[in-house]
């Protein structure tokens, strides 16, 4: 009886999906290509340089489908090359282009090499369009492209290019092809940037979150009046300064969200009016570093970097709050490059802001070091080691200054943590803390200025013990009275 | 003071060239290129040679401008060969390399020329149809490519040809950005042009473009008809002159005229047609009473053609009416035309019917044979008095107080 109705469910299945493939034809909208469904995958820094060209004057509209296509090609290219097959290529390369690209593939996979490459800076320059709008000619100067090179999954090379290319385009079936492909020139990329003097940095400062909404400050439940209101009591407490993080996906990634970043501006201009300067997080909550992602995180750190390097309440970049924490999970390698390419980008963006990095431990702090303007590091271990691991730090770092951009202790004693620490403990440990800052003129920003009730699980975790600490590193509780350790609050 | 900064630049340059001594000396104690080729034919065999003291095997990144490879290497008597691959080898363009090496980093680059003979002249022409009058052009694109596909070097000279009746004009090209490229203008005349490109070697394909004639000029237009009597049965056809663009180049067929017709009412009827061989027609039937028209055609926008007024006289004089002895059947005819014929069937014969000058019926119908029958039935107008008005061909009759009984 039950295979009875097996059968007849089966022979139902056939029937109607033999129904629905003759119903489903070639869609009229599909024929001249002519649908929007596109998601933000790839957003390099483009830039035209507009004057002219040979030929028939072209529209804004053709530029942008040029664009689009160009680099679409240039990101089925990356797949292509990543993980060696040919998706994609048939659209963007015409027939005899492909088979250059084919051969590439064909010998990569044959000796398992692999390639993850990205673009991060195109300047194109069309030089000819012909008059009936079939063919183009386009220059590309300075294309940085990123690569890493594998072989049998172990990454061999890293390689950072500058390549000029010429390309010939033609319009074949809705789609720009590339026809040719030709690298004018190319040379190994080296950056060194131009150090900012960060000599007077005096920073006694704070990481803020609102009470009501850590880790979710730009949410739905923002209030300026809160924000501000505890900026009075930070100013008024003899701080200077605050860190704030801007959490990557609820930003928009790359393509940030106005709303948010009107949130944003609120804080900085209240910053301002309280006399206090922030330094700004980049990246909070991004975790994936895929090679092929960095433009989406680029593009991000772009916009809000170019909407804010004139304000006057931005004291420094950081660029990512403890990058160090995904090295076992994303490679140290790719981690590392990310940020340095980060850097790339903030420099030529703005030239006048000071650039730090945020690593959860002291040891990592000594990475990059000469590509940041300033180190900072988080220290929560023993107290009584901190003095010496920041000497050893300063010998190792001895020309930059040295932030100490996260400290504190929780004042959580309970069931899930026995022997916490009390809050008169708590204030200890900060008048203790703030002798060795005084001392050794240590510009610091302590971890944080309230107690929560909640902590979200993508911060440490959904585990009791170690969620339940986190909620009490405040000074103030969560229902707002000072805790004795914020008489020491700075020195 | 001179001589002083004199042997201080001396001081320099010995330094820096020790320094730079030096430097090649640590270089060569692992790896030094021995290739000093920095030029390649594409297709040509390609080997980077290295000489090393180790007994490593390092791979080589290559880098050219369609893709990334690595290539292993021969070792042999303390020098490591790298073949670089048929692929890389054939294409066009500038190749970067670096050795895979521990502690230093050794990159170049080297670049691969395209083949100097012309193997195939990719040539694409459009628009593929242009106005005649020497303002519009058509462009010719040439990418001449050798036989591995590289686009042939900057300056590269192309013949670009192209026959039009008696001319056949050759101009040389020179490519530039990878093409040749020529702006064709169009004759006078419409017609095709034949065009094509050839190098030294080796010619292309033949293309063609039609000239079309550009835009019409104005015109003139003319009624030819049967007869000229407001019958509302024949048909007047309109026709134009044979219409040319502005060299005289009969406009294309299919252009699209439309005839407005303006008559003594000032309402306006309009006709149009296409034109074949620069001439358009269109119909219209005659109007079924006297009538003047003032007619003008347009192509819109474009050019318009001189008006011409038509007559159409009276085809019906008069017509007689009879009533029945209750007055309740009306036989009106037979309406006789111009010859005195009876009309053909068709023309409107309108009945209106008033009580007390206000129209409670209007009954239209075709004669048949030249008479036409209205009877008023009884149930729907009672026995009283009434108007009656009864119009054809635009004469109109009107009977007062008629007494339906």
């Amino acid at each position: 009886m039950l295979g009875y109705i097996l059968v007849i469910c089966i022979i139902v299945f056939l029937i109607s999906s033999l129904y629905s493939y003759f119903n489903t034809g070639a869609d009229r909208s599909k024929i001249l290509h002519t649908e929007l469904q596109k998601e933000t995958i790839y957003t390099p820094t483009i830039s035209w340089k507009k004057d002219g060209n040979e030929g028939r004057k072209i529209s804004e509209q053709t530029l942008n489908e040029i664009e689009n296509d160009y680099l679409n090609a240039w990101y089925v290219q990356h797949i292509a090359y990543k993980t060696n097959t040919k998706t994609g290529i048939d659209d963007y390369f015409t027939k005899n282009a492909r088979k250059n690209i084919f051969a590439f593939i064909d010998e990569n996979k044959k000796e398992k090499t692999t390639i993850e490459s990205t673009t991060l800076q195109h300047n194109l320059d069309l030089l000819f369009f012909s008059e009936d709008g079939q063919l183009a000619v386009l220059e590309d100067k300075n294309v940085l492209e990123y690569k890493q090179v594998f072989k049998n999954d172990q990454l061999i090379l890293e390689t950072t290019e500058n390549s000029d290319y010429k390309f010939i385009l033609l319009l074949e079936d809705g789609f720009w092809r590339i026809r040719h492909k030709i690298k004018q020139s190319s040379k190994p990329y080296n950056f060194t940037p131009i150090p900012i003097n960060v000599d007077s940095l005096n920073i006694k400062g704070i990481n803020y979150y609102p009470q009501k909404t850590p880790w979710d400050m730009f949410g739905n439940s923002f209030e300026i009046e809160t924000i501000t209101n505890d900026f009075k009591i930070i100013k008024n407490s003899g701080l200077n300064s605050v860190r704030i993080f801007v959490p990557y996906e609820d930003f928009g990634k790359a393509t940030v969200n106005d709303n948010k970043l009107n949130k944003l501006k609120l804080v900085l201009d209240s910053a301002e009016k309280e006399g206090l300067k922030v330094v700004l997080t980049l990246f909070d909550f991004y975790g994936n570093y895929d090679v092929l992602d960095w433009t989406l995180t680029y593009k991000h750190a772009t916009t809000i970097v170019s909407t804010f390097k004139n304000h006057p309440a931005i004291l420094a970049w950081d660029l990512k709050n403890e990058p160090n924490l995904d090295f076992d999970s994303r490679g140290k390698e790719t981690v590392i490059a990310w940020l340095e390419n980060l850097i790339i980008l903030i420099k030529s963006v703005d030239e006048n802001h000071p650039i730090t990095i945020g690593w959860s431990n002291i040891e990592s702090a000594t990475i990059l070091k000469d590509k940041v303007d300033f180190v900072s590091f988080h220290y929560y271990e023993d107290l009584k080691d901190f003095e010496k691991s920041y000497q050893s730090l300063k010998n190792n770092i001895p020309n930059k200054p040295l932030v100490l951009q996260e400290f504190g202790v929780s004042s959580y004693s309970g069931f899930w943590k026995p022997f916490g620490l009390s809050e008169k403990q708590q204030a200890s440990f900060h008048q203790e803390i703030q002798k060795v800052l005084t001392k050794n003129k240590i510009s610091f920003m302590s971890w944080t200025l309230y107690d929560f009730e909640e902590v979200p699980k993508e911060v440490v975790g959904k585990l009791p013990w170690r969620s339940n600490p986190q909620k009490s590193f405040g000074f103030i509780s969560s229902e707002g009275i000072k805790k004795p350790a914020f008489k020491h609050i700075t020195h | 003071m001179s001589l002083s900064r004199k042997f201080l630049m001396l001081l320099i340059y010995v330094l820096s060239v020790t320094f730079c001594a030096q430097n090649i000396k640590i270089n060569a104690q692992n790896f030094t290129l021995l290739t000093s080729e920095k030029v390649f034919e594409a297709g040509s065999e390609i080997v980077l040679s290295f000489a090393t003291s180790t007994n490593l095997k390092p791979q080589l990144y290559c880098s050219n401008s369609y893709g990334n490879t690595l290539v292993t290497p021969d070792l042999k008597n303390k020098t490591l060969t790298y073949s670089i691959p048929e692929f890389i080898t054939k294409k066009r363009g500038i190749v970067f390399w670096k050795l895979i090496t521990e502690k230093e980093e050794i990159s170049g680059n080297f670049e691969i020329t395209p083949l100097t003979k012309t193997n195939t002249l990719e040539t694409y022409l459009g628009p593929p149809s242009i106005e005649a009058g020497g303002t519009d052009f058509t462009m010719l694109v040439v990418i001449p490519t050798d036989s591995l596909d590289n686009p042939l070097p900057e300056n590269t000279e192309i013949i670009a040809k192209h026959q039009f009746l008696s001319d056949e004009i050759q101009e040389k090209i020179i490519t530039e950005n990878l093409l040749a490229f020529k702006n064709i203008f169009s004759p006078k005349k419409d017609g095709r042009m034949i065009i094509s490109s050839s190098s030294s070697t080796l010619n292309s394909k033949e293309f063609d473009v039609n000239i079309m004639p550009a835009i019409a000029t104005n015109f003139e237009i003319f009624v030819n008809r049967n007869h000229e009597y407001a019958d509302g049965n024949q048909i007047s056809t309109f026709s134009t002159s044979i219409i040319k663009d502005k060299n005289n180049n009969i406009i294309s067929d299919g252009s699209f005229v439309y005839f407005y017709i303006t008559n003594s009412k000032n309402a306006v009827l309009k006709t149009s047609g296409t034109t074949i061989n620069g001439v358009a027609k269109a119909k219209i039937i005659h109007p079924d009473h006297e009538d003047t028209w003032q007619v003008k055609a347009y192509f819109l926008g474009i050019s318009e053609s001189n008006v011409i007024t038509v007559n159409y006289k009276k085809a019906v004089q008069d017509f007689s009416i009879a009533f029945s002895k209750d007055n309740r059947t009306l036989k009106i005819g037979p309406i006789k035309s111009f010859m005195n014929q009876r009309i053909p069937d068709g023309l409107q014969v309108k009945l209106t019917i008033y009580k007390d000058k206000k129209i409670i019926k209007t009954i239209v119908k075709d004669p048949n044979n030249g008479f036409v029958n209205f009877s008023l039935d009884k149930n729907i107008y009672p026995n009283d008095v009434y108007d009656l008005e009864i119009s054809t061909a635009g004469i109109v009759k009107t009977f007062k107080a008629k007494k339906l009984w």
